[in-house]
């Protein structure tokens, strides 16, 4: 029975595992993919404007990078706000609770969680219907005419994955009483001068 | 009413300790479901349209360009870079930490990045060289903010996104203030050190000068590829973010070699997550604002601003208060998205000039950042000098008074701000 209780863990721990890469590796390309397609398209623009590269340029449109550049953004921040959640990147205002005793501070940490599920479980169940709204209007987009329903799918997506990861965080709390800690203003490339 | 409501739930959501975004979201959303007659569907889009415009792409892009220069190795470079310039003056070091601070957050854009960056390689060669600590920490936390003012600037893109203002305007407005207070932090170390007699460097020769730039003019060249794009509109402001990031990558990957490929995907990561952590904030900004709209508070607050009859003189001062205070508990960018909407409107209708106006909460929030008891950068600066917060309140004050008689000029005496980009035939 207890190597079953193993098992089960380690197998949750390592679809959690496999949850927490596809995340990291999404939001990173995105963000690596939006920048390129923004460079190339200026870059082609200026290649428009010389004489021996023209006639190549031309043929290339390039006039849908803006429009794909801000939906890749939009996945990578409804996706980015859930990676935040568990490396504690969004903060609030804790001056006052940070002077409460820690049952109390607790109790607020706890508030606090919780609204944040609660908001994005509601946001992501009005995106939901927002998005099959769209789906059955056809609604594509101007430029690229990719169907509108798929570029908001990021966000009952999002939303759900953020409230998952308000939850866990919840537990951990629970379970450990610490909270993940982003650091402000940590910069690589200053180990030598500790030495 | 519905104000007194907003604001209250606003507020006490705050006050929590929640997530800032989310204390905007559910206060939309309780007001919503509990108090209005707004149906829940036509506010649904506005929930996910907040973001889809191209000029709000700049601050990822910005995000990313400043990580991969956010680096030791380039905060070496610039410290090296202004110490061959300034370091023979009084304050030697500390004087070339005010400016290694100006360079290194020009091309970083985080304040806290940089009191820990030039803070941890300068103040040991500091202390090592005689200065007394709290010396090296009031420099460092105060020069760091120069970031913000200093182009490009996250917090004046979120300002003109959310006022609907030109970025470039704003980027060229900042320059001027920005070299200004650079100097008048130099002129109060320069002062001090002469004062007490703090060691200076010997003179550096033109040789080892140009050396130094050489060495980090790559890092530099990043703020007039920014500046210049936008000003010959060789770019907009979002192309010129996102070939500052190209840039940065090469100049951080293969002409400094502080980065490998291999540490690439970690600054994409961190860059993209804090990019999501603004971009949350602005989507639910966007909501909040547009439920105020909806029930004309804007326009009641500038009424009965007006109706109070304080004029400009006396509604600048009032906004200088009220981000001062704000600053003590929130980050610069959410202050702005929170407030800019609401004071901007009365400061149109009383004749202040909309880049002006951005200039002056941008100083503010310079100021906030190291106003006791809990600016950002006191925090930061705590954690690496081991100081604690009162004794670093204490440092700080000689450059924090100056920066507050900065601010003032800033208010009151607009063409500092305005006179570069009307040279320049911006407007």
């Amino acid at each position: 029975m207890e190597s079953g209780r193993i098992a089960r863990f380690s197998k949750r721990y390592k679809t959690m595992k496999f949850l927490n890469h596809i995340e990291e590796w999404l939001i990173a390309w995105l963000m690596a993919i939006a920048t390129l397609i923004i460079f190339i398209a200026v870059v082609h623009r200026y290649a428009s404007g010389i004489p021996m590269l023209q006639d190549y340029a031309i043929a290339i449109n390039m006039s849908w990078a803006q429009e794909l550049c801000i939906y890749l953004f939009v996945w990578m921040a409804k996706f980015g706000a859930a990676y935040g959640v568990r490396t504690g990147i969004h903060v609030g205002v804790d001056v006052l609770i940070n002077r409460l005793s820690a049952r109390n501070r607790a109790l607020f940490v706890y508030f606090g969680l919780f609204a944040g599920a609660l908001f994005t479980g509601v946001v992501g169940f009005l995106g939901a219907k927002l998005v099959l709204g769209i789906y059955e209007t056809g609604q594509v987009s101007a430029d690229l005419e990719l169907p509108m329903w798929l570029v908001y799918l990021a966000i009952p997506l999002g939303s759900f994955l953020m409230c998952f990861r308000f939850l866990q965080v919840a537990r951990n709390f629970h379970r450990s009483g610490e909270l993940p800690r982003y650091q402000v203003a940590h910069v690589e490339g200053l180990e030598v001068e500790k030495a | 009413m519905s104000a007194y409501i907003i604001f209250g739930l606003l507020i006490a959501f705050m006050l929590t300790g929640m997530p800032i975004s989310i204390a905007l979201g559910l206060t939309v959303l309780a007001f919503l479901f509990g108090l209005s007659d707004i149906p829940i569907e036509t506010v649904a889009l506005k929930l996910f349209t907040g973001i889809e415009k191209f000029e709000i792409m700049a601050i990822p892009f910005f995000i990313l360009a400043g990580n991969f220069l956010t680096h030791g190795g380039v905060a070496r470079r610039m410290i090296r870079f202004a110490t061959s310039m300034v370091g023979h003056w009084h304050g030697g070091l500390g004087l070339a930490g005010v400016l290694a601070c100006a360079l290194f957050a020009a091309v970083s854009g985080s304040s806290p990045a940089t009191v820990v960056a030039i803070g941890s390689i300068l103040l040991p060669a500091m202390v090592k060289q005689g200065f007394p600590k709290s010396f090296g920490a009031g420099i460092i936390t105060t020069s760091g903010t120069l970031g913000i003012l200093i182009p490009p600037s996250i917090v004046m893109v979120i300002y003109a996104v959310s006022t609907n203002t030109s970025v470039g305007k704003l980027f060229m407005a900042g320059v001027i203030p920005g070299i200004v207070l650079a100097t008048l932090l130099g002129v109060t170390t320069w002062y001090r050190a002469r004062k007490y007699g703090y060691p200076r460097l010997a003179r550096a020769t033109w040789r080892e000068r140009l050396v130094a730039l050489r060495d980090s003019f790559w890092g530099l060249l990043l703020i007039v590829v920014v500046i210049g794009g936008i000003y010959s509109g060789m770019f907009t402001p979002t192309e010129a973010a996102a070939m500052s990031a190209v840039y940065a990558f090469i100049v951080a990957v293969f002409v400094y070699k502080d980065l490998t490929l291999k540490q690439v995907p970690k600054v994409l990561l961190d860059s993209a997550s804090l990019s999501a952590m603004l971009l949350y904030i602005i989507t639910n900004a966007v909501l909040f604002s547009f439920l105020m709209t909806y029930e004309n508070i804007p326009q009641a607050m500038a009424q009965w601003l007006l109706d109070m009859g304080l004029g400009a003189m006396g509604f600048l001062l009032m906004v200088n208060l009220l981000l001062l205070l704000a600053g003590n508990v929130m980050e610069p960018s959410s202050i702005v998205l929170i407030l800019a909407p609401i004071l901007f409107p009365v400061a149109m209708q009383l004749g202040i000039d909309p880049i002006h106006f951005g200039i002056l909460i941008v100083v503010n929030m310079e100021v906030g950042m190291c106003h006791p008891p809990v600016g950002l950068n006191l925090y930061v600066a705590s954690g690496i000098t081991k100081m604690g917060i009162t004794e670093l309140t204490v440092a700080v004050w000689p450059w924090l008074l100056t920066m507050l008689v900065f601010l003032v000029v800033v208010t009151y005496w607009p063409p500092l701000s305005l006179w570069l980009p009307r040279q320049l035939g911006m407007m």
